[in-house]
């Protein structure tokens, strides 16, 4: 990747009408590797064995005239055509006074983000993946799914952020992720920086299995009504933090089209139940979430977005920090950054000792349908199991329905450990129709 | 040898408040090359450029990875024997798009904004338009050459209740092929129409209750149908997931199976002007109608070269990619619910409210069948497990429909079996609309959608069709 072309037309080698007064880049290289498996077919033509190369860049341009344009370079505008590039970016200039801002040097923390591994891996060294999907084979016959699907990916980015405040910074980092679906019902998976240990892998597809073969006795269905429902860490991930996440945002309150009121941050009516809190911890070593800059050059950093129930701060970019008059934040690039927390997490066979008979809900379907912003939800749930004390009681599917952010005040939820997982499930007392 | 190159570029713009809240003009352009050694394994490689060089260089490391292919235990491909097509389509002029001055739309959508909002005050209102043309030319190693573009412009209106509680948003859409569509007089109609209807019910659906869940007498609109036979049929269908989907066993579809009404098709075909067109398949090949339901028994399949001799079924080209990036999947483009016989809806579909429903519904004899139905309007979404059968769909509203009156509720997840809805379908009412659309994610990749039915289908009830709750 070179931005030298371009920066030079950011120069002087353009006519002044397009010479951007301030500007900042972000440009990044990736190579990358997946590979697929479609019922038990690894790498067939539907779900290959993927190399992929590509650059881009993104900028933000502040005219002479005070317009600003945003958008993204692709690489043949950056190594090719940056001349054609500016005049197409100066057409699409308007005016945006909130975002026209361009920041300057700043120390940036130091993160761990780039592992070997999966740098290996994003080169085209494919022995590592071989050596999994030999075992997931395996194992997988051993027990005797019908049929199973999945994909393994890895990836190496080289950034570069420069500005003409005088800010430059970059680096490289990588990403590795997977994920596998047994019968076509029920999957799981792990994304980071590099791959989990083979302990930690073997474990998590072993608790995957163990799921799935709860999932094929029936259980009893309950008669419709309120029941002590667990949504498990990747429902609660979904619905929980993503409606959360899109009501903090801090363009939705700009805009007062979600849950919350710019005058509700700092103050002291609690929005949630008064022991939960929402923060997030960028700086964790090859977490998926873990970053050193933004792409508009913030470092950086922890932050809270919800304290005792409170509302502290949204989710801040410059233009929307600048708008709603409050310092930016850092950003939650991924849920394996961000911490929900409020009651102590107890395992599931404690809590259900203490609900009763519950329904733990496994996977949705729909939830790209709900209204996020008024927090109503109605779903469907293909996969749910009955739990006791005891341990899985067999599966029904259900539908469920209420308001989160009624739940999330209500004393009886608790949280819920689940093993292999950062994010704790929830026991919430909701509406339940089985089908 | 499969060679996918493309070129996309986008215009839009999005208007809040009397001002632009972003504009953007982008453009993607690459190719990807998909090769099949002659053990039938396959590997696929892709760059953001067209320089000679880098592409020999992805060339030579494919054809290294497809001699290491085995070690990975890749499976080996069975690719069909074709005939070789040379062919071009291009449906537009791309000076069209290029022409598109972004500080006239925005002016154009501030327009707008203000002729909704002046008829629903109490709302936030974001307008957006993209205009996007997405070229594709595609080669083969034996010797096709098929060049394609397909044309898309949309206007979009998120309306969301400025209320002191809880708030409630609506969306709404419209398509048109070229990109005048902010100042064609039929697209502006239609589009104000639906905008306008968008920011009544925002402003409504704060203080609606919620329905109780259960199985009732359903009326759903043609974009429901479209969710309907999306969600629970066409996904289903598709060839490279036979191994475990509900429509095939032991990887082979169940043609001549019943699964629905004998009175009820499923029809799959590229429409020309449509969102979701697309003339040829990702492989090179031009696509087929594909009657995936024919009088409630099961016809065709959506298949390509790779999937259809393991499936069972004839080829009908239904290949799709998001980008150069991917690998094609068999995919849906249009795709409509069709009953024999409909009874007649003169004039518009936008000519119809929940009173309007209730009339055609009670003049038809339906209300004596079933004195309360539940009418679902607008389609949000939906979802399938196409290995289990269950889908799920959600809409922008219910109204209970009787001789007593109209009752309004909150929209509820509306789920079930496929074969319990398709065998529901009652009655039909009102000429074809296949205009409802959307995104269709698959495999990680996302690609217009659309379709529809008549403007309204009766369901009687069924206990595998499921409403709600709240």
């Amino acid at each position: 990747m070179t931005l030298e072309p371009l920066l030079r037309q950011l120069g002087a080698g353009s006519s002044i009408d397009l010479r951007p007064r301030q500007w900042s880049i972000y440009a990044s290289e990736t190579r990358r590797v997946s590979l697929g498996v479609k019922d038990r077919e690894i790498g067939n033509a539907h779900a290959p064995y993927s190399i992929t190369e590509g650059c881009g860049a993104r900028y933000l341009f502040v005219w002479n005239d005070g317009r600003v344009s945003r958008g993204n370079f692709e690489r043949r505008q950056l190594e090719d055509d940056p001349a054609e590039a500016l005049v197409a970016a100066r057409a699409a200039a308007y005016d945006d006074p909130d975002a026209a801002q361009v920041l300057g040097p700043a120390t940036f923390p130091d993160v761990e983000l780039h592992d070997a591994a999966a740098a290996e891996i994003a080169g085209g060294d494919a022995r590592m993946l071989g050596a999994r999907l030999d075992w997931l084979r395996e194992r997988i016959d051993a027990w005797g799914s019908a049929t199973w699907s999945g994909s393994f990916g890895a990836a190496e980015t080289t950034a570069r952020l420069i500005t003409s405040a005088g800010l430059e910074t970059g680096g490289c980092g990588t990403t590795f992720g997977w994920h596998v679906t047994l019968d076509g019902e029920i999957g799981d998976g792990h994304g980071a920086r590099g791959p989990e240990s083979t302990a930690r892998f073997e474990a998590r597809m072993d608790r995957l299995i163990e799921t799935r073969k709860a999932l094929a006795e029936t259980a009893a269905p309950p008669a419709g009504g309120i029941h002590p429902l667990i949504l498990h860490p990747d429902v609660v991930e979904r619905l929980v933090l993503g409606t959360l996440l899109h009501n903090l945002d801090g363009a939705t309150v700009e805009h007062g089209e979600g849950r919350f009121r710019r005058e509700q941050f700092g103050g002291p009516e609690p929005v949630l139940r008064q022991d939960m809190t929402l923060r997030l911890d960028p700086l964790q070593p090859l977490r998926s979430g873990s970053y050193r800059f933004s792409v508009e050059g913030l470092p950086a950093d922890r932050c809270t977005f919800i304290e005792s129930g409170r509302l502290v701060r949204p989710l801040l970019d410059l233009k929307y920090a600048r708008r709603l008059g409050m310092a930016p934040t850092p950003i939650p690039y991924d849920s394996d950054v961000l911490h929900l927390e409020g009651s102590t997490p107890r395992p599931l066979a404690e809590t259900c000792a203490v609900a009763g008979r519950s329904v733990l809900i496994l996977s949705v379907l729909g939830l790209h349908t709900q209204d996020r912003g008024s927090g109503d939800f109605s779903l469907s749930a293909p996969q749910a199991l009955v739990v006791d004390a005891e341990g899985f009681a067999g599966s029904l599917r259900a539908t469920f329905s209420g308001n989160l952010f009624e739940l999330l005040q209500d004393d009886a939820t608790r949280f819920v450990a689940f093993e292999g997982e950062h994010t704790p499930g929830l026991l919430v007392h909701c509406r339940l129709d089985p089908k | 040898m499969i060679w996918r190159t493309q070129s996309r570029s986008a215009r839009s713009v999005v208007v809040r408040r009397g001002r632009a809240e972003s504009t953007s003009l982008s453009s993607v352009a690459g190719h990807g090359l998909q090769l099949v050694g002659e053990d039938g394994r396959t590997v696929l490689g892709s760059r953001d450029d067209f320089r000679p060089e880098p592409a020999l260089a992805l060339f030579e490391r494919l054809r290294g990875a497809t001699a290491a292919a085995s070690s990975l235990g890749l499976e080996r491909n069975s690719w069909m024997e074709l005939q070789p097509l040379r062919s071009r389509c291009v449906a537009i002029d791309d000076a069209a798009f290029r022409n598109v001055e972004l500080p006239d739309v925005t002016r154009r959508l501030i327009e707008l904004e203000h002729r909704i909002a002046a008829e629903c005050p109490g709302t936030h209102l974001a307008l957006s338009y993209r205009a996007e043309l997405d070229a594709w030319r595609i080669f083969r190693s034996d010797g096709t050459d098929v060049f394609f573009s397909m044309p898309r412009c949309s206007l979009g209106v998120r309306a969301t209740s400025d209320g002191e509680g809880k708030r409630h948003g609506v969306s709404a859409t419209s398509f048109h092929a070229h990109p005048d569509a902010a100042w064609d007089p039929t697209a502006e109609r239609i589009f104000l129409d639906k905008a306008v209807a968008a920011g009544e019910l925002a402003r409504a659906l704060p203080d609606a209750p919620s329905h109780p869940p259960g199985s009732f007498p359903l009326v759903i609109d043609f974009a429901l149908a479209k969710g309907l036979a999306h969600e629970a049929f066409g996904h289903a269908a598709e060839a490279d997931g036979f191994r475990s989907s509900v429509l095939a066993r032991d990887g082979r579809f169940k043609a001549g199976e019943p699964v629905g009404a004998t009175h009820v098709s499923i029809v799959d075909e590229p429409i020309e002007g449509d969102h979701a067109w697309q003339p040829f398949s990702a492989n090179g090949l031009a696509r087929e109608r594909a009657l995936i339901v024919d009088h409630g028994r099961l016809c065709d399949a959506l298949s390509d070269p790779w999937s259809a001799q393991p499936g069972g079924v004839r080829l009908t080209a239904a290949a799709r990619a998001e980008s150069f990036r991917h690998a094609p999947q068999p995919r849906m483009t249009n795709i409509r619910i069709e009953v024999d016989d409909p009874l007649p809806a003169p004039g518009a579909f936008e000519d119809y409210g929940p009173e309007q429903v209730r009339d055609l519904l009670a003049d038809a004899g339906v209300l004596r069948r079933h004195p309360r139905v539940v009418y679902l309007s607008g389609y949000t979404g939906g979802q399938v497990n196409s290995a289990i059968g269950d889908f799920v769909f959600n809409c922008k509203a219910i109204y209970e429909l009787s001789a007593d009156g109209i009752r309004f509720f909150k929209p509820a997840i509306f789920s079930g079996s496929m074969f319990g809805a398709l065998n529901s379908i009652r009655e039909a009412f009102g000429p074809l609309r296949l205009d409802a659309i959307g995104y269709c994610g698959k495999w990680g990749q996302q690609v217009p959608s659309s379709g529809g039915s008549h403007y309204f289908l009766v369901l009687d009830p069924d206990p595998r069709v499921r409403l709600g709750g709240s």
